[in-house]
C-alpha cells in the first residue's frame, strides 16, 4: 500500500476488523427486501422521528 | 495536543463509503457537500484515504493527495492529520467487497464539542455511543406495522 511513512508501524485507532453495516443487525435483512423505494422509506423514517407525532410504544 | 485542546475535542467519527465496480458516478457533488460541512464549522475533516479491493481481496490504499485532480478538496488535503495507521486501513478494508472502491473519512464533530466539553466538566463520562443505520429504523417501523396489521 503506497501509504505515507507516518502511517506505518503506529498503533491504530480502529482496533479490530470492521463489519459491513448491513450485516450488523438481523432486522436490516428485512429492511432491504423489496418494497417502497428508498426515498419513500426515508420519508417514513423522517415522519416517525418527527416530534409531536404519536409515540411508538417502547417494549423494554 | 495539549490537555486543554483534548478537552475541547469533539467526538470523532469515521465512515467507509463503498462504490461497487462500475457503479460510481463522481460529479463533484460529494466533495461540495463535504466542503459545505467544513465551511459551516459543522465538522473538521481529520483524514481521508481511498481504498480499492480487487477480486482476490488485495487492498490498495491511496492518499488523497495522490488521488489525482482534487479540485476543491485541495484545501482540505492540506489540513489532514493522517490519524489512521496502516493497521486501521486493513481493519476498515475488511468491510469491503471484492472489486470495489471505498472512501474512508474521519472527522471531528465540531458541533458536538461544546456539549461534550460541558458533559465532561459536569463529571460525565461517555460509556456508549454509536450510529443507528437508517435501514434498522426502517425495519423497526415495518416490524411494528406488520405487528399492528396482525392485530387487525
Amino acid at each position: 500500500m503506497p501509504l505515507r511513512a507516518a502511517r506505518v508501524g503506529r498503533v491504530g485507532v480502529i482496533g479490530a476488523p470492521v463489519a459491513r453495516t448491513a450485516a450488523r443487525t438481523a432486522v436490516v435483512a428485512k429492511a432491504v427486501t423489496p418494497g417502497p423505494a428508498p426515498v419513500a422509506k426515508t420519508a417514513v423514517v423522517a415522519a416517525a422521528v418527527t416530534p409531536g407525532r404519536p409515540g411508538r410504544r417502547r417494549r423494554i | 495536543m495539549t490537555a486543554t485542546s483534548l478537552d475541547e475535542l469533539g467526538p470523532v467519527d469515521y465512515l467507509v463509503v463503498e462504490f461497487p465496480a462500475g457503479k460510481s458516478n463522481f460529479t463533484g457533488e460529494m466533495a461540495a457537500e463535504l466542503l459545505a460541512l467544513v465551511d459551516s464549522g459543522t465538522i473538521r475533516v481529520i483524514d481521508i484515504v481511498i481504498l480499492t479491493k480487487d477480486e482476490h481481496g488485495t487492498v490498495e490504499a491511496v492518499e488523497l493527495a495522490d488521488a489525482g485532480e482534487l479540485g476543491e478538496l485541495q484545501a482540505l488535503e492540506a489540513e489532514l492529520a493522517e490519524l489512521l495507521a496502516e493497521e486501521d486501513i486493513e481493519h476498515l478494508a475488511a468491510a469491503m467487497e471484492p472489486n470495489s472502491t471505498a472512501g474512508v473519512l474521519i472527522w471531528e464533530n465540531l458541533w458536538a464539542a461544546p456539549f461534550a466539553s460541558a458533559a465532561r466538566r459536569a463529571g460525565g463520562q461517555l460509556i456508549a455511543n454509536g450510529r443507528i443505520p437508517i435501514q434498522a429504523i426502517i425495519a423497526s417501523i415495518e416490524a411494528d406495522e406488520a405487528l399492528a396489521s396482525v392485530g387487525d
